[in-house]
């Protein structure tokens, strides 16, 4: 594999779970940028060549639902895994995400979750 | 008419005719006066006659006796003679004395006594002393003087006789004349008082009978009235939705509507004259205990009064409802209590339906907490089981130690907020102290990810120390609700103040305050326009549309009320000074409200 380890854009405002969540991508094999709020998130999207992202929804300021509808604006084609602590998102923001999983489902949910979202691209 | 212009027509049918008749008994009086002055005048003539008469016979015997004696010469036969002499002087001055003799009479009586003296001095005592001197009286010629002597005596007493006897003719004639016109006069008068008594009387009765028409007729349209107004009543009673019972000043059942008969179970005819507890049994909701008889309560304290709200109505069946009531005191003209009033209704469908949205208020709230909570916790157990899972796959010591430290952060966490959501819903059975400062802040904790979800900058100003005797997952309610209501209206990059003050026992305009705490929590949100801040606290009404249950202000009013404490709504839309501000009023120890909503 001299494939280049894709690049994870992490969004969360929960700092110690994002730093936690950006230990376990890099050992699971990622290179992973973080942002603490959409407004960056955004722009690390928009300057990186992101391969995937993973989207907390709740978050001050934006949410992300509408980070996820500017991030499919701007490059439609790239996944977003949205990561909630909520359990029954609105129907709109589930339809414009790829995948999307509750918090707390554990470290393998999110592994293969991600790794099923970065499949083709990889294989391509 | 009014009853002071009747006396005065009484008095005046009463007076006028005595005045009538007194008047007729004055004249009557003065005829009768000048009839009898005349009867007196007769019987003077009449006295005058018979003086005349006994001096006539006085007289003659004086002349038989001297001619008895001349005949006989005997001294027996001048006996008479001797005994008229001086009693005719006697006669003859009474004669004189007589009242009411005028200048002829007396003319004729001095005459009288003149030629009596002369028979007697010419006469009767030559005779006398001739005879007792034992000679004869046999001259003709004396004898003829001496009898012309009589006659002339004899004329004169018969002209005076006539004279009185004309006189008393006169005077006859006088007096039957003022009894005829006595009699006319009587007749006069008698019909003059009569007709003017009768007319006056009956103009008199006229003036009262009309009074007494208009009175009969404003009467019978008075009573005409009372009875529409009376039927108006008794039809408003019966048509009233609430029940109606009215007591006597006993307590006794006077009268019941229809809906007190349907909802006590009593009939009016059972219900009459029996006291009132029996009829109306109410019982305290909570302890059962027999709830104080309204109609001692109002004589006790003289006014409306509404009777606790968690009454119960035990019916006549033993079935029982759940009632609103009150009591009134019914006045009468001097403003004493005439009896008592009890309204009340039938509240157990209206309970039960308050009940069920106060339970879907909790819901509402208690959801509204859950989807925080679950944000609240699964955040940290994720960043707690990813630590679990990159410590099992292989960490060094140092990043283990590391990833502990982070995980009992995370667990910190959870423990925190689970703490404060227990207080949340813990249902305590009596108040307990609480410190508002810390309640308050775990209130502020748990909704903190919200704050920073809507970007609302949150201002506290808590002192610690101030504590009020509550149920604490129902004041949790309350300011779970304001502070999310001034989260919501102050918006993205608004502000939300919550303070907290003591309050110490003061009295306002005579109003006494007990000591207490003021929570005050204000945001700088648009505000809340004037028409409609009047609805806030109703139910159902909310400015949130979908969002809203439109309970919580209600709710919360409810709760605030039921700890004896107030809330206030404070609102400004000005371009400069927008904002809206809620105070929360709690009692150190208040008396607690049982059912205060």
């Amino acid at each position: 594999m001299a494939q280049e380890p894709h690049l994870v854009l992490c969004v969360d405002d929960e700092l110690i779970g994002l730093k936690v969540r950006k230990i376990l991508l890099e050992r699971a094999g990622y290179r992973v940028l973080t942002a603490p709020d959409g407004s960056a998130g955004l722009e690390l999207f928009a300057s990186e060549p992101i391969d995937c992202v993973v989207l907390d929804y709740s978050m001050p300021g934006m949410n992300g639902g509408e980070v996820a509808a500017k991030m499919r604006q701007a490059k439609p084609h790239i996944p977003i895994l949205l990561l909630s602590a909520y359990i029954g998102l609105p129907s709109e923001v589930l339809s414009m995400v790829d995948l999307c999983m509750t918090k707390g489902e554990g470290p393998p949910v999110l592994l293969s979750k991600l790794g099923s979202l970065l499949q083709p691209i990889s294989r391509a | 008419m009014n009853l002071s212009q009747f006396n005065r027509i009484l008095r005046q049918v009463f007076l006028l005719p005595v005045v009538a008749l007194l008047l007729a008994a004055v004249a009557l009086y003065l005829q009768i006066q000048g009839a009898n002055s005349t009867v007196r005048l007769i019987q003077e003539s009449d006295a005058h006659i018979s003086q005349v008469s006994r001096l006539n016979t006085l007289i003659l015997n004086e002349e038989s006796a001297l001619r008895g004696y001349e005949n006989t010469s005997d001294a027996r036969f001048l006996q008479p003679y001797l005994d008229a002499s001086p009693r005719l002087q006697a006669e003859f001055d009474k004669m004189r004395s007589l009242p009411g003799l005028d200048e002829v009479e007396k003319g004729y009586i001095d005459d009288l006594i003149e030629k009596h003296q002369l028979w007697l001095d010419a006469f009767a005592l030559p005779v006398v002393a001739t005879i007792e001197a034992g000679g004869q009286v046999r001259d003709v010629d004396l004898n003829l003087r001496g009898k012309s002597m009589m006659d002339d005596i004899r004329h004169d007493l018969s002209n005076t006789t006539h004279n009185a006897e004309q006189r008393r003719a006169v005077r006859i004639n006088l007096w039957q004349d003022q009894v005829r016109r006595m009699e006319w006069f009587l007749l006069v008068l008698a019909l003059c008082v009569g007709i003017f008594i009768g007319l006056f009387t009956r103009n008199r009765l006229h003036a009262v009978s009309d009074a007494y028409r208009t009175s009969l007729d404003v009467l019978g349209r008075r009573a005409e009235e009372i009875f529409q107004s009376e039927q108006q009543l008794r039809t408003t009673l019966a048509s009233i939705g609430d029940g109606v019972i009215t007591c006597d000043t006993e307590g006794l059942v006077q009268m019941m509507n229809p809906v007190a008969m349907e909802l006590t179970g009593w009939s009016q005819a059972e219900a009459y004259g029996r006291p009132l507890e029996t009829i109306f049994h109410i019982v305290n909701e909570a302890t059962r205990a027999t709830v104080e008889n309204p109609v001692s309560k109002v004589k006790r304290l003289n006014r409306i009064v509404g009777l606790g709200n968690h009454t119960i109505l035990i019916r006549k069946d033993k079935t029982e409802l759940h009632i609103a009531d009150s009591g009134a005191p019914i006045r009468d003209r001097t403003d004493g209590i005439a009896g008592v009033v009890m309204v009340f209704r039938d509240i157990t469908l209206e309970r039960k339906t308050q009940d069920a949205l106060l339970a879907n208020e909790k819901l509402a709230v208690a959801g509204r907490l859950a989807a925080t909570i679950a944000h609240e916790i699964h955040n940290p157990l994720d960043s707690v089981s990813n630590l679990l899972y990159l410590m099992r796959n292989g960490a060094t010591k140092e990043e283990s130690v590391q990833f502990m430290d982070m995980a009992e952060q995370e667990l910190a966490r959870v423990t925190q907020i689970s703490r404060a959501m227990l207080g949340l819903y813990r249902e305590s059975r009596a108040p307990v102290l609480v410190d508002l400062k810390e309640m308050l802040q775990e209130i502020l904790l748990l909704m903190e990810r919200r704050f920073s979800d809507d970007q609302v900058i949150v201002h506290t100003d808590l002192p610690s120390g101030i504590s009020v005797d509550a149920f604490p997952a129902e004041l949790r309610q309350v300011f779970s609700n304001l502070i999310t209501n001034a989260a919501e209206a102050a918006g993205p990059g608004g502000q939300v103040n919550v303070s907290l003050r003591p309050q110490p026992a003061l009295s306002i305009n005579g109003i006494k305050q007990e000591s207490g705490a003021t929570v005050t929590i204000t945001d700088n949100g648009i505000g809340i326009p004037e028409e409609v801040q009047p609805h806030l606290f109703q139910p159902f009404f909310t400015t949130k549309g979908e969002r809203g249950t439109g309970l919580g202000l209600w709710v919360s009013r409810g709760i605030v009320t039921k700890h004896g404490g107030t809330i206030d709504l404070a609102s400004d839309t000005s371009e400069a000074t927008h904002g809206t501000s809620v105070s929360v009023f709690l009692a150190t120890k208040p008396t607690i409200n049982a059912g205060g909503d």
